[in-house]
């Protein structure tokens, strides 16, 4: 019992001895304040920072200049999209391809020459008779419309506004076979090469 | 299909007529607008002596292309040969030059598949293999006849003459006689001129067609003075004003013979009277 009792008081005694000598330790350094006070971190204790007040600015500043960036780059024109048709393939420019060309005779260019100048003097009859053609049926139409106007105004009106309801007009023009009756069209599939582009 | 030679250009002179012409048409129609002005103030509120009519035409367009004239013929050989000249040779034409190289090749003593490039083990289908197989499947296609059964020479059926543009005549009782006439019918107060017309079209008995109207002008007009005995005060005569339509569907029940014709623009000589096929040959364009 006694033994006991002493060594508590020697505990008690070496820990006071050792808090002693920790609170000495305490007050030559910085990095351990009291036991008592709650435990805290040297930068948690440190001084607050003082707040540049060009800061907020600066990101502002910083926020502008990419956007101008930004800017520049998108004012770029876009790439044009190419025309098809107006490129010509590599395959025109192939020497195999290139046809063997007939000598003609001198009868046959002559015979050529001289269709062709037939053909235009065909084409220049069928064109004129084509003109006089419309010609006429406009006159008819003209004076149709002169005979309407004698006859009453409200009519002639009504026969010179516009008609909205024939455009668009749609007709199936003449094929070289007239249409077959019955005709069950096969079904085909295709596979669509034609290149999209975007812009 | 231009020809290279020569360039078919307006003369000059074509020019200066059309325009001097142009120039005659307007001093005419400002002269009548004139005189028409005077006629409605002095007339006023009276009816004019001219019963209205409206009439329409309506064509049945080509349905099959037309057949080429000699010279049309002779061109378009020339033009196929020309431009066959001046070209490049196709895909399958390289192919099939190779095939015959190749089987060229083939045919000579020293000859050693391991030479060739590309046909080693694969199975070779040539190009004239493949035009065989198109020439085989374009000969199981059955396309209709140009020319189709029906006659020729029957004039009440639409499916005649498919070449050409048909146009309807229905056969009316006038006064006393019976005559070839375009569709019409008179017109009554309340609805404009193309309203008539189409009403003349709906109201032919036993024929549905459908056809669609172009505009609202009317492309021509014929008056004609009623016999004397019939003219009354304040009736002359009629004006009819035709117009045009073109027929949109193609099936159509076989017409009456007799009330009924459709008509090429050179048969028209056959079935109107001379002084009405006059005022309706200028609109009827058959090119």
């Amino acid at each position: 019992m006694a033994g006991i009792v002493c060594r508590t008081v020697n505990r008690i005694v070496s820990s006071q001895a050792s808090c002693i000598s920790s609170v000495v330790a305490v007050r030559n350094s910085h990095w351990f304040t009291s036991m008592l006070s709650l435990k805290t971190s040297v930068p948690l204790r440190a001084e607050p920072k003082k707040k540049k007040k060009v800061d907020p600015r600066r990101e502002i500043m910083m926020k502008e200049r990419l956007k101008k960036k930004l800017k520049r780059l998108e004012k770029v024109p876009p790439e044009l999209i190419p025309i098809e048709d107006f490129i010509t393939s590599a395959k025109s420019f192939d020497e195999t391809r290139i046809r063997e060309a007939p000598e003609l005779s001198f009868e046959e260019s002559e015979r050529r020459a001289h269709l062709l100048k037939e053909w235009s003097r065909y084409k220049r009859t069928q064109h004129q008779m084509e003109m006089d053609v419309i010609q006429e049926a406009l006159e008819a139409q003209r004076q149709a419309l002169d005979e309407l106007k004698l006859e009453s105004e409200e009519l002639y009106k009504a026969a010179f506004s516009p008609d909205t309801d024939v455009f668009p007009f749609q007709h199936e023009g003449p094929s070289y076979t007239p249409p077959n009756t019955n005709y069950e069209a096969p079904e085909g599939k295709f596979n669509d090469i034609t290149r999209v582009y975007t812009q | 299909m231009a020809a290279p030679f020569t360039r078919v250009s307006r003369p000059l002179w074509r020019i200066i007529t059309t325009t001097t012409s142009n120039g005659g048409v307007r001093n005419v129609s400002y002269t009548r607008q004139q005189w028409s002005a005077q006629n409605v103030k002095t007339a006023g509120a009276a009816a004019s002596p001219w019963a209205l009519h409206g009439a329409v035409c309506v064509q049945r367009l080509p349905v099959v292309s037309q057949d080429r004239s000699p010279i049309e013929e002779k061109f378009m050989e020339l033009m196929q040969q020309m431009e066959l000249e001046r070209s490049l040779l196709a895909d399958h034409e390289l192919k099939l030059l190779d095939d015959a190289a190749r089987m060229s090749r083939k045919q000579e003593e020293d000859y050693d598949s391991d030479e060739e490039e590309d046909y080693k083990d694969k199975e070779i289908v040539t190009a004239q293999d493949l035009e065989d197989i198109w020439e085989q499947k374009l000969k199981e296609f059955q396309p209709a006849l140009r020319t189709q059964g029906v006659n020729q020479k029957d004039v009440s059926s639409s499916e005649r003459c498919l070449t050409d543009s048909l146009i309807l005549l229905v056969k009316k009782d006038i006064g006393s006689q019976k005559l070839w006439l375009l569709p019409q019918i008179q017109w009554q107060m309340g609805e404009t001129l193309r309203q008539t017309a189409e009403r003349a079209l709906a109201s032919l008995p036993g024929a549905d067609l459908k056809a669609t109207f172009l505009g609202n002008a009317p492309c021509g007009f014929y008056k004609y003075k009623y016999p004397k005995d019939i003219q009354k005060e304040g009736s002359v005569g009629a004006k009819v004003f035709f117009f045009k339509a073109v027929l949109s569907s193609h099936k159509h029940l076989p017409l009456e013979k007799n009330s009924f014709a459709w008509v090429k623009k050179d048969e028209l000589q056959d079935f109107l009277k001379p002084e009405y096929l006059k005022q309706v040959r200028r609109f009827i364009m058959a090119l």
